[in-house]
């Protein structure tokens, strides 16, 4: 593989053991990946932080790096952690408190920007084929189909060791020639394109097609719908780039489609009865909103929905998930959202944590949320769009 | 007796009675770290010390420290087989020091063990997994 000098300095040695042990492991990766180069990334963004996650197994593996005395050599952020550092909610388990905390120390030590969060593309705009280093599966499909940013499905510690070299290798979907859709995926649901169906719609995608889609009949402006539908892709699939029609950039792919699917309103019915758990409210019901974490525009719009109804219904939990970047921006709304009996977490999520009482039922809007909550804590979860989720849940 | 054409990604020893699964797993969520067990459609696999065979991975970038994990809890397969890599498994697999290979026709790969569990044994130097009878 080809380096340049500064690389090869990187590999040597001379800019510490650490940076040289990730040298090490990216260009090996690069290699099995049949990469002939590096390539420098603007930002690289860390997945793999929650400890109720990583367990000590990886706690010890990033706290080795705090030995080193390292420091992020690009613009780096950090996936969500399983605690809420606000302390503003009481719906997760506190025996995990410690172990993150020392995470959280090594990360910020190293210069990783607080933010602790799922939607880096928000809080910076990915640019039109800037190379990033991205773990966090919704974030990467999200930069490289909707920015036409460039990045792969880094692993966890993969996006550690790129922000101590700023490089990742130059493979996979950071080349154009490997940007290539070959499936036509026509979508051809009745109705209106929600978070409902578009969650539906991505996890069926996710499931059923291997090869990178060019979707069409997702053409929706709605960045909310957009974001449900991709992160589902990538939680039920390995996708890290689903091409949209008429909205991923043009000249950030090509095409050279060998096969379609056609996809009615009515395969998403029978997939989603086969997936998702019926709606009943007799039940323990946690409604979860917020996966992944909600915008400012999704919050400010959820706050005055919710602003219309005077509280919860009994036996109803109702949570919230934002990142902990927006701590000092949201008082207002979060205070209306509380007011009604809802819980507003900052910087984590239930699927990176772990909830303290298991609900029966968990209700949400979102297909990972849904496809995660089920696989990973065996638990009920039911889909609803948000509007009609807010109207079956507060008096 | 037959060979399949391998690619080495993370060297190392490889032979035994392989668990095939023949999906893409989310080692984050499909795979619990304690137990070393692939845990899908209501059902728990044990890899525990055998070379596993999957078709490749999906789901969380996590998966990487689930696969360290696996290995520092003393339960992680032998080694892994693939029909492709993504980076989330290679690192995985690199710091956990899991071998890991790419077998070039994965199909037919899988479908010559078929249902019988036949031996397999990956011999490095000629590159090559082979499968006894």
């Amino acid at each position: 593989m080809f380096l340049t000098k500064e690389e090869e300095k990187m590999l040597s040695g001379e800019y510490g053991e650490a940076v040289a042990l990730a040298m090490k492991v990216i260009v090996k990766v690069g290699e099995s990946l049949g990469a002939e180069k590096l390539v420098k990334v603007r930002h690289v963004h860390v997945s793999g932080v929650s400890y109720s996650n990583i367990g000590d197994p990886g706690l010890s593996f990033i706290e080795k790096l705090l030995r080193y005395r390292v420091k992020a050599s690009v613009y780096t952020t950090s996936n969500p952690t399983c605690i809420d550092l606000s302390g503003s909610t009481r719906l997760f388990n506190k025996t995990l408190v410690s172990g993150q905390l020392r995470i959280n120390r090594v990360l910020e030590a190293m210069n990783v920007k607080p933010f602790y969060t799922c939607i880096p593309y928000l809080l910076r705009k990915p640019g039109f084929g800037e190379h990033l280093a991205w773990g966090e599966s919704n974030a990467v499909v999200i930069a490289n189909s909707i920015y036409g940013a460039r990045t792969n499905r880094e692993g966890g510690p993969l996006t550690l060791f790129a922000a101590l070299t700023g490089r990742t290798s130059y493979s996979g979907l950071h080349v154009y020639e490997n940007r290539v859709a070959q499936v036509l995926v026509e979508y051809k649901g009745s109705g209106k394109l929600d978070d409902y169906w578009g969650s539906l719609l991505g996890l069926f995608i996710g499931d059923m097609v291997e090869e990178i889609p060019l979707v069409k009949g997702v053409d929706t402006s709605d960045f909310s719908v957009l974001k449900e539908f991709l992160a589902a892709t990538a939680a039920s699939g390995s996708h890290g780039l689903v091409v949209l029609d008429k909205i991923t950039p043009p000249k950030s792919y090509d095409t050279d489609i060998e096969d379609k699917l056609v996809v009615n309103t009515s395969d998403l019915r029978k997939y989603l009865y086969e997936t998702a758990s019926d709606f009943d409210e007799n039940r323990s019901i946690l409604v979860y909103v917020g996966c992944p974490h909600l915008s400012l525009t999704e919050l400010a719009k959820l706050s005055t929905l919710v602003s219309r109804y005077r509280r919860l219904k009994k036996n109803i939990r109702f949570l919230i998930t934002i990142p902990y970047a927006y701590r000092k921006l949201v008082d207002e709304y979060a205070l209306v959202l509380r007011s009604r009996g809802v819980d507003v977490a900052y910087g984590t999520c239930p699927i990176v944590s772990k909830l303290d009482e298991k609900p029966d039922l968990v209700v949400t809007n979102s297909g990972k949320a849904l496809f995660y909550l089920k696989k990973l804590h065996r638990l009920n979860v039911s889909l609803m769009s948000l509007d009609n989720i807010v109207k079956k849940v507060f008096t | 007796m037959k060979e399949f054409k391998i690619k080495v990604i993370v060297e190392g020893t490889c032979k035994g009675k392989p668990v095939v699964i023949d999906k893409r797993i989310s080692f984050f969520g499909e795979v619990d770290p304690r137990k070393g067990a692939v845990c899908i459609e209501g059902k728990e696999v044990s890899i525990k010390d055998k070379p596993l065979v999957i078709r490749g991975t999906r789901g969380s970038t996590v998966g990487s420290y689930i696969i360290y994990s696996l290995k520092e809890y003393g339960v992680a397969p032998s080694c892994i087989i693939t029909g492709y890599v993504e980076p989330i498994l290679i690192i995985g697999c690199i710091i956990a020091n899991i071998p890991l290979f790419v077998v070039e026709k994965y199909r037919d790969f899988v479908h010559y063990i078929g249902r019988q569990e036949k031996f397999i044994e990956v011999r490095l130097d000629k590159e090559v997994v082979v499968v006894y009878e």
